[in-house]
């Protein structure tokens, strides 16, 4: 295909304490993508992220982000995980996590990226703007001045989402923002997400269990599990002879009359991936 | 102070004059001195530890202090040193284990017990045994020598410069630590740094508090900071204020009712922790909501507010002035609260008279600015300051009572009298400091009110506060006329 990729695989194998997580993986994702990453628990979707932030190496194969290596400190990724350390008990301003995230000003000969900023701060007026527009962007701007520990939880994922999107990344993986999220607001958030990509251009990856809610806006699907990875088109993905070959046991795809898709097989023949 | 048994400042009822003659005895000096340095830097420290949750841990640096105090004092050195170097040792192991380590229960309790033990064998080889255990374990703010305030200070200096290099990637990385990991943030560093600051922080707080109470001066004045700002600024600004007034009233009363100063700092840390609580509480609830009410019910209010305010300011300096006169004319019968309430007795009674309807005031602000609330939200704030400065009225009052009291059983030498004094003038402090916030309050309120109200006179009223009896008076003026006008149309309506 050639031209530009934001992340190229080829060939990867990634192992997890002497573990084999999945191999084979060859994919090109390019430049403004909106890609989601489904597969069931454990199938190796946070790995994926960790690799491409520079946390974890494949054992074999290339992987590159922006044509280079992965490598940790990388300024053009805006990473959400998905775990947090805050909790009801953060007493402390929404605005300033995002203004601590804002990565600073290049310094140092050429083009170099301060990655954090030690010391106080003295441009805050730059610091304070960034951190306004991202709060405007995810559809937040009067959550600056509340508490963390106040928030709702999707509240609480546009305020993480902000503060990835703070330092203005090329990149941005988001890891299971949906969860603990209701079908209305999972919608809504897609839809910031889908608006983000758009208006700024930037290449994202979400993690998620269902992939209803954002099944109209994806150019792509990364579809893990059982150990292999199948990547393309929603459409070209989850369909029932490819997901049956990746899993190696007959899955059945079924869509309703709004476009909804339910998965049916595949884990132990039970689950119901992606309802 | 270690047990008592020195009492040798004449006090005077002139407030000045016992500052000065404090300020003249060197130990004292140097122990406002290094209380206050310590105390700023427990009140910024402890900002960290409440948003790292790391307080269980810093509980335990001290307790390993401990033996390191306890050796130390063991080969005759200050225990201090000691202190540092066993509080750094175990705080560079905490950050090594990472700062997930630092919330496990069981482990820090574990090495808690031991470090405990150890000091208690330590101290057992040492001959001055019960001496050194006591002031370790409490604190020995008046055994501080000028040396000590000086090393103090520099340490000090030095331990705050690290924080102000490290305090955005630490808050960071307190704040979501899997993100600084991917920015590249070195973690093992920042935690190191963290706890190594903490060490010495917890090792100088130590000399002030001991060992066993180091929890009140680390952490709770931070908690009630952030309980009542989510500002990161204004929470460690409030942090320290509570800190070193805590230090200072803990203090000054100490060597005045010659009892152990760190009871008096953890028990004032205590009642500022619970009433922030209560009150923050109270917030939450439908006390604040707002009543449905007309306009012109919540202006009533507030007028009637600031007539009874007025009266009570009134009365307080009247009664205030003969006070001052019955005590200058009788400087000794000070003591006697007989002779006290013969010969003042209508200054008591004007003082208690200003105290009741000053509350009475404070309920009306309170009720006014409530039914103000439905029509603006600006009016919730003062609503709620009033509130806590009425309960900063009942706790003078009550303090006041304990106090007064205690004076009285003393009097007839009963044994509990010491116990009443000790528990009612820190609450009196307390409620104060409550009631000016109160009036701080009334104040904003006012000053709301006469920009909705587009009313000089309450605008002015309310600048006027610094001196209630004339604030209260021209607020009042301000109220009444509010109250025939009207409020003013809202500027940005459309014109007709």
């Amino acid at each position: 295909m050639g031209g530009p990729t934001s992340i190229s695989a080829e060939r990867v194998e990634v192992r997890y304490r002497n573990k084999l997580v999945w191999k084979d993986a060859t994919f090109d994702i390019r430049p403004g993508e909106f890609v989601a990453v489904i597969g069931p628990n454990g199938a190796g979707k946070t790995t994926l992220f960790r690799m491409l932030l520079g946390l974890h190496w494949p054992s074999s194969g290339a992987l590159t982000v922006f044509g280079a290596r992965p490598r940790r400190g990388n300024y053009r990724i805006g990473y959400v995980p998905q775990r947090h350390t805050l909790d009801k008990e953060t007493h402390l301003e929404c605005d300033k996590l995002v203004r601590l995230a804002y990565p600073g000003t290049r310094w140092g000969p050429g083009k170099r990226w301060r990655p954090l900023q030690w010391g106080p701060r003295f441009n805050l007026a730059a610091e304070r703007d960034a951190a306004a527009q991202a709060l405007e962007d995810v559809g937040a701007p009067d959550l600056g001045t509340k508490a963390l520990g106040a928030l709702s939880g999707g509240e609480l994922q546009r305020i993480f989402l902000a503060e990835a999107l703070v330092g203005n990344p090329d990149m941005l993986l988001l890891d299971e923002p949906l969860s603990n999220l209701d079908l209305r607001r999972s919608r809504e958030l897609v839809e910031t997400i889908h608006g983000v990509v758009r208006s700024r251009g930037v290449t994202t990856l979400l993690v998620a269990h269902d992939i209803n809610p954002m099944i109209k806006c994806l150019n792509k699907v990364i579809y893990i599990a059982n150990g292999k990875v199948a990547v393309g088109t929603p459409d070209d993905v989850l369909t029932s002879a490819r997901l049956s070959e990746l899993y190696g046991v007959p899955v059945e795809v079924l869509h309703d009359s709004r476009g909804n898709i339910v998965i049916v097989g595949g884990e132990d023949d039970r689950g119901e991936e992606g309802a | 102070m270690s047990g008592g048994g020195w009492s040798g400042i004449p006090w005077s009822w002139n407030l000045f004059t016992d500052i000065r003659l404090l300020w003249s005895y060197e130990f004292m000096r140097n122990a406002i001195e290094a209380g206050t340095i310590i105390a700023i830097l427990a009140g910024i420290i402890g900002y960290f530890v409440v948003l790292r949750r790391s307080a269980f841990a810093s509980h335990a640096l001290g307790h390993t202090g401990f033996s390191g105090a306890a050796a130390a004092v063991l080969v005759g050195v200050q225990p201090v040193y000691g202190l540092l170097i066993f509080t750094m040792a175990t705080g560079s192991g905490m950050a090594v284990l990472g700062n997930r380590a630092s919330s496990r229960d069981v482990e820090i309790g574990t090495v808690l017990a031991f470090a405990l033990g150890l000091g208690l064998l330590f101290l057992s080889l040492y001959r001055g045994y019960a001496q050194e255990a006591y002031s370790i374990l409490f604190g020995e703010v008046l055994g501080i020598s000028t040396a000590q305030v000086a090393f103090t200070f520099w340490s000090s200096l030095l331990v705050l410069a690290l924080l102000t290099l490290i305090y955005r990637p630490l808050l960071f990385s307190s704040l979501d630590e899997d993100v600084a990991e991917a920015k590249g943030m070195p973690l093992l560093l920042l935690n190191l740094a963290f706890m190594l600051v903490l060490a010495v922080a917890i090792s100088f707080a130590v000399q002030i508090i001991g060992v066993l109470l180091i929890f009140a001066l680390m952490v709770t004045p931070a908690a009630i900071a952030v309980r009542l700002t989510s500002r990161s600024l204004w929470a460690v600004i409030v942090s320290v204020f509570v800190a070193v007034t805590a230090v200072w009233a803990g203090l000054f009363v100490a060597l005045w009712t010659n009892y152990p100063a760190s009871f008096f700092i953890v028990g004032i840390i205590f009642v500022e922790y619970v009433c922030v609580r209560g009150v923050g509480s109270l917030r939450e609830t439908a006390l604040l909501q707002g009543v449905e009410a007309p306009e012109g019910d919540g202006v009533r209010s507030l007028r009637n507010a600031s007539l009874i305010a007025s009266v009570s300011q009134v009365l307080f300096v009247v009664g205030a002035a003969l006070l001052t006169l019955a005590l200058l004319a009788h400087p000794g019968g000070a003591w006697d609260p007989g002779q006290l309430y013969a010969r003042a007795s209508w200054a008591i009674l004007a003082l208690a008279s200003a105290g009741i309807l000053g509350a009475a005031a404070s309920l009306l602000y309170f009720s006014g600015f409530r039914k103000m609330s439905t029509a603006s939200r600006e009016f919730i704030n003062p609503a709620f300051l009033t509130l806590v400065g009425l309960l900063g009225i009942a706790l003078t009052a009550g303090g006041l009572g304990l106090f007064l009291s205690g004076v009285a059983l003393a009097a007839s030498a009963y044994g509990l009298a010491p116990v009443a004094e000790l528990f009612g003038v820190p609450l009196v402090f307390l409620g104060a400091i409550l009631s000016v916030v109160g009036l701080v309050g009334q104040a904003v309120g006012s000053w709301r009110m006469g920009l909705r109200y587009q009313e000089r006179a309450l605008r002015t009223g309310a600048v006027l506060m610094v001196l209630p009896l004339v604030g209260y008076g021209v607020t009042y003026l301000g109220y009444r006329r509010a109250l025939a006008r009207g409020p003013a149309p809202p500027q940005s309506g459309p014109l007709e």
